[in-house]
């Protein structure tokens, strides 16, 4: 018992936290944005997996993990664009719709991978990327700043992410639209412009984090995302709509995660309650959104189209 | 998105003649405006123009077509026909953003604020910021903290719109006008959420922007109000111009005949049954404590007492309670303390089913939410709360025979004008929708009535008629209940007037010597005793 | 994936069609799995399976794959039974129930499922299972053997029916070649769940191992972790070598034509069903294939290919 909480082990599981939260941080943050300004996208999934498989299939064919961030933001943006077609200018249902998306993108990356790859075949992975000067820092250097470059991607694009949004005339319009687009209308702001290049945003952020996804894992198969697009979305309500709050949700939601495995490698956790410890991030992370949603509102317009002279 | 008058925005008012006549050019005008929608024509061959320096009043009824014409001079809606002309220049809107950069600005009567950012946030969104992408809300604080000292508009740039009181909300629009340098103010009923003494302030800063040569144009129906302000008043009715006059020429009554289309008789309270002791109290609340949707007390141990034969009128500026009680009464919200009595009994706690079943009847506030169902027919809403009674219905199924027979009874005695007993609710107009609900609530004759604003949002003429019923059904003998926002109405109808404030009941006046001055002031919190020692 | 379904309905009803104008004499085999049929797992063996014995029977093949909704896979069953395929394979020991309901409404269709032993008494249903605990012994002997650092890593799925009994098997041959290794076995609670696989390859190999091995169509994760810090793994179910050129060291695999060339034998007879199968060593329904770019240990491979010995001549018992 005494090696349990060596150092090594508490930095590994830290580690593994951090990247186990990569993935749902970049959807979360995608999916926040387009909140933000009154759009749910309840398709984040299967833009992940459409852009898991895009840049699975770039990297296959080029051996360069560069393209496939590439082909998968690309992906995120199309798929963006059609469901800004679909929910801002004609008014479709987001519940619904979002559904579609994530349907479409199940089934398509699905029936794509079987039609162009067939056989899964290992990709190029991301190789770590130790931080100069800071990852030698004893302890910390290896938890934090020994990682593939997705990671200081999707935690650089917090600080970014929050800055556009309360800095910005940009954020200011967003924010505006979510929460009163009529409001917003009447001073001249075009709220579907604004929605437009809201759920665009989200949904390259969407296709990037599938791309983080499989270039990370180094391969593709069926919903490989496993509904972490679902996980992302309730990470956003735990966040409530704020870049760092849905950092700190999705670091819970990845460290909680990182403990059980660890726990579960060590047997501290007896293999009968193995099933149930798969559980515990779920179930904490929803423990922790009773307590922390009712103390925020979600963007007044969430979910509902828009309709000049209303 | 370029933005001509980001210069002007910041730049010092202009300074423009103080005196202005009305003889001179109009500064904008609407030109045989013709507007329509499928089975409606909102606006026939409408023409309208305002001065630079005056206050041109708009007046109409619900559904008239004031608010398609504004919607058109703000480029929400294009016209079908007829032109605008700004400074005798044809002018084409398209949308809100070219109204904005020919400085026309708009005061929405549901106020176009975000309430989740501050007000100075609420001022700079859709401007362009001298700072490129990045905001630049120091300067705009800065500039806001000028305006408010030039016109005497007390607000913090700082704060969250959602902490603020309606008025200073009002205040925030104002400052968005007079921060974006607009020529031409549209205020569409702009006083209906303030205190009579918050409509002075008001009026003096509108004579402030008067003076700076902007052009006004004030929407409202309180006709006391258009009678002080205006400087012209156009009338519309079913879409046209009725007339186009000056307070100078013109009384009260003519334009009140202008806009309905005839002469009223305007409801008044009659000769009540003077009080005794031996009147019986039939509904009364003792110490009622009730929170609100945010969590903090609505109500804050209030006591009211209503006698059988008399409407207790409740006064005050909307959101200080008013909702909260109309619903614990009935059943619709939790009490945390207190009691509520009909004929002495407690009926506190009870479900809506057991507290109408007391005898207590509910014309409530929203009545598309909680009156009545608007896919639903009229004689279904009409037996919504009792269909299930031996009358109605045995075994389960409903007796459409009888149903009919009673509704067709009701919807004669109260005058609903419906085309049949089974078209959508929804389909009938505001007034007669409300006629229903009164026609279904009052067809028990209840013990108590309690009203809330019964009148909202309904035209002249059916609110003239849901007055009568209302004085009828007390002279029957019921103790009524009229919560209202519209001080003009609690005058008319009450016995005596409750002023509620920050849910606390400022004070109880006789209606008989109770003044609006004196009524303004409890809106505003001073309690009564603080009142009269003032006095 | 309803979509999917669909799809393959029609390409079940466009084959059964073919089969019409083809022989009389054509067994039709109708496959309804969980995973992809390519997923280099356990989906996969069973279509290999079917394919091997093209040559001796002349089969017409339908597949439903990608059916881990149990009511999706139940009503392609039932399908496939209405359309008259003498052979109904449902391979996913999650399909038993429905099995149980749907298998007495067609008595003339040979139905088999598996992995289980059970064939509910039902005179045309077959179970079959494969004894992966002996393949899971003979590779957990070479790892025993192998690790230097004395600490091996596996990763399962939930614990329950081959990915257990694989794992049991892989636990014991590493304990018997070497008592003093620690072997952590880490069920993730999750079949699909490839990133959280991944992370638990880590954290194995944060923990010192330096051999690991995994099952269930998830274990991609573990094994793209086990390539990225060159670790040795053992692969079950299929030929994992595509995965891992460098780092996988041999794969247990499944031959399941050795057991469905009965089971049709016995359908063209009219036996349609009530027997128990079983893949092991011994019959080779199971083999081990090693990856010819691996430089495995000699005395390790030795070790290991005298385990297969005693388990094949029966000198060896294992726990199961």
């Amino acid at each position: 018992m005494t090696d349990v909480f060596t150092t090594t082990i508490v930095v590994a599981t830290i580690a593994s936290g951090i990247r186990l939260a990569t993935p749902f941080l970049l959807a979360a943050l995608g999916e926040a944005i387009g909140q933000r300004s009154g759009v749910l996208n309840l398709g984040v999934d299967g833009v992940m997996l459409l852009g898991a498989f895009a840049a699975y299939f770039v990297v296959l064919d080029t051996e360069n993990v560069w393209l496939g961030v590439v082909a998968g933001i690309t992906i995120g943006i199309c798929m963006g664009v059609l469901y800004a077609v679909i929910t801002v200018f004609l008014h479709a249902e987001q519940g619904v719709s979002g559904i579609g998306i994530y349907l479409f993108g199940l089934g398509m990356s699905d029936l794509l991978f079987q039609k162009l790859v067939g056989t899964p075949l290992p990709i190029d992975q991301f190789s770590e990327w130790s931080v100069p000067y800071l990852s030698d820092v004893p302890v910390i250097g290896v938890m934090l700043f020994q990682h593939s470059p997705m990671v200081y991607i999707a935690f650089l694009l917090v600080p970014v992410v929050a800055f556009i949004l309360n800095r910005t005339t940009f954020g200011l319009n967003v924010r505006a639209v979510g929460e009163s687009p009529e409001s917003a209308d009447s001073l001249g702001v075009s709220v579907r412009r604004v929605r437009f290049c809201t759920i665009i945003a989200g949904n390259a952020l969407a296709g990037l984090a599938g791309a983080a996804l499989a270039i990370e894992l180094g391969i593709f198969q069926q919903n490989l995302t496993n509904a972490m697009g679902f996980i992302a979305i309730a990470l956003v309500y735990f966040g409530a709509w704020r870049a760092p709050g849905v950092m700190a949700g999705a670091l819970v939601f990845g460290m909680v995660g990182a403990i059980v495995l660890q726990a579960k490698t060590l047997g501290l956790i007896p293999r009968s309650a193995s099933d149930i410890a798969a559980m515990a991030p779920a179930i904490i992370t929803i423990l922790a959104l009773v307590v922390v949603a009712n103390r925020f509102r979600q963007p007044a317009a969430l979910t509902k189209p828009y309709f000049r002279g209303d | 998105m370029t933005h001509s008058d980001s210069q002007q925005v910041d730049s010092a008012l202009p300074a423009s003649s103080i005196e202005t006549s009305l003889e001179k050019a109009p500064m904008l005008e609407m030109c045989g405006i013709t507007k329509r929608f499928p089975g409606v024509l909102a606006n026939d061959n409408v023409s309208f123009d305002v001065r630079a320096g005056e206050v041109h009043t708009l007046l109409g009824e619900n559904g008239a077509g004031k608010s398609t014409l504004m919607k058109i001079l703000y480029g929400l809606y294009q016209p079908d026909e007829g032109e605008l002309r700004l400074h005798g220049k044809p002018l084409r809107l398209r949308s809100p953003l070219d109204a904005i950069s020919h400085r026309i600005g708009m005061i929405h009567q549901h106020f176009m604020l975000v309430p989740t950012l501050t007000v100075a946030e609420n001022v700079a969104l859709g401007l362009p910021s001298q700072r490129g992408p990045l905001t630049d809300l120091k300067r705009v604080s800065r500039r806001v903290n000028e305006l408010s000292d030039l016109y005497g508009l007390q607000v913090d740039p700082a704060a969250f719109v959602w902490q603020l009181a309606v008025g200073e909300r009002q205040r925030v629009e104002i400052i968005k006008a007079l921060y974006r340098d607009v020529q031409l103010l549209v205020l569409d009923e702009p006083t209906a959420v303030l205190t009579p003494q918050e409509v002075d302030d008001f009026f003096t800063i509108l004579h402030e922007m008067k003076r700076d040569g902007r052009g006004l144009i004030f929407i409202s129906h309180k006709l006391q109000e258009v009678m002080d302000l205006s400087d012209r008043v156009t009338v519309l009715r079913h879409g046209r111009v009725e007339a186009t006059t000056t307070p100078a020429q013109t009384t009260r009554n003519d334009l009140a005949a202008l806009m309905v289309g005839r002469q009223l008789d305007s409801a008044t309270r009659g000769n009540r049954a003077s009080l005794t002791s031996e009147t019986p109290e039939v509904f009364s609340v003792n110490g009622l404590r009730v929170a609100g949707d945010r969590g903090v007390d609505a109500l804050k141990s209030i006591d009211l007492q209503v006698h059988a034969g008399e409407i207790l009128g409740i006064a005050g500026v909307s959101g200080n309670g008013q909702r909260e009680l109309a619903e614990a009464v009935t059943g619709l919200r939790p009490i945390l303390a207190g009691d509520v009595l009909v004929d002495g009994s407690a009926i506190t706690g009870m479900t809506p089913k057991k507290i109408r079943e007391a005898g207590l009847s509910f014309v409530p506030e929203e009545r598309m939410r909680d009156g009545a169902i608007g896919d639903f027919s009229v004689a279904d809403n009409m037996v919504l709360h009792n269909h299930t009674e031996s009358q109605f219905s045995s075994a389960g199924f409903l007796d459409f025979a009888a149903i009919k027979t009673h509704c067709s009874k009701l919807v004669q005695d109260f005058n609903v004008k419906t085309p049949d007993l089974d078209t959508p609710t929804k389909n009938l107009s505001g007034g007669n929708i409300q006629k229903l609900i009164m026609a279904r609530e009052l067809a028990s004759n209840p013990r108590v009535l309690i009203a809330a604003q019964p009148t909202r949002g309904v035209d002249i003429g059916a609110a003239e008629y849901i007055h009568q019923r209302l004085l009828e059904q007390r002279d029957s003998g019921t103790a009524i209940m009229v919560i209202s926002e519209d001080l003009d109405e609690v005058m008319a109808l009450a016995d005596r007037i409750a002023v509620i404030c920050e849910g606390e009941i400022m004070g109880v006046l006789d209606a008989g010597n109770a003044t609006r001055e004196q009524i303004g002031l409890m809106m505003a919190g001073v309690s009564d005793a603080a009142n009269s020692q003032r006095a | 994936m309803f979509k999917k379904s669909l799809v393959s309905f029609f390409a079940a009803a466009l084959c059964s069609a073919a089969s019409m104008s083809a022989s009389a004499e054509a067994l039709k085999v109708a496959i309804v799995a969980p995973s992809a049929s390519n997923d280099l797992a356990f989906t996969q063996s069973i279509v290999d399976g079917v394919n091997a014995l093209k040559e001796e029977f002349e089969i017409e093949m339908a597949i439903t794959d990608g059916t881990f909704i149990v009511d999706d896979a139940a009503a392609a069953i039932r399908d496939y039974a209405k359309q008259g395929f003498d052979v109904v394979l449902a391979h996913g020991s999650q399909y038993g129930g429905s099995l149980k309901e749907i298998a007495p409404d067609f008595p003339d269709t040979a139905f088999a499922w598996g992995t289980s032993a059970d064939t509910f008494g039902l005179p045309n249903v077959s179970a079959y299972e494969a004894m992966s605990n002996e393949g899971g012994y003979v590779m957990g002997v070479m790892a025993g053997k192998m690790t230097k650092s004395g600490v091996i890593g596996v990763v399962g799925p939930i614990e329950v029916g081959d990915a257990k009994l694989y794992v049991d098997g892989f636990v014991e041959g590493a304990k018997a070649a070497n008592g003093d290794a620690t072997v952590n076995v880490n069920y993730i609670g999750s079949f699909g769940d490839v990133a959280l696989a991944a992370e638990a390859g880590r954290s194995h190999i944060a923990n010192g191992a330096d051999v690991m091995t995994g099952t269930a169509q998830m274990v991609v994760g573990a094994i793209g972790a086990a390539r990225s810090k060159d670790v040795a793994w053992f692969g079950t179910q299929a030929n994992q070598t595509k995965l891992g050129k460098k780092v996988v060291v041999a794969s247990q695999v499944y031959k399941w034509e050795v057991i469905l060339r009965d089971i049709f034998n016995d359908a063209k007879n009219g036996v349609l069903g009530g027997k128990l199968h079983k893949v092991d060593l011994a019959n080779g329904g199971l083999t081990i294939e090693f990856n010819d770019k691996y430089s495995l240990d000699a005395g390790a491979r030795k070790a290991g290919e005298e385990a297969m010995a005693a388990i094949m001549d029966g000198s060896l018992k294992l726990s199961h």
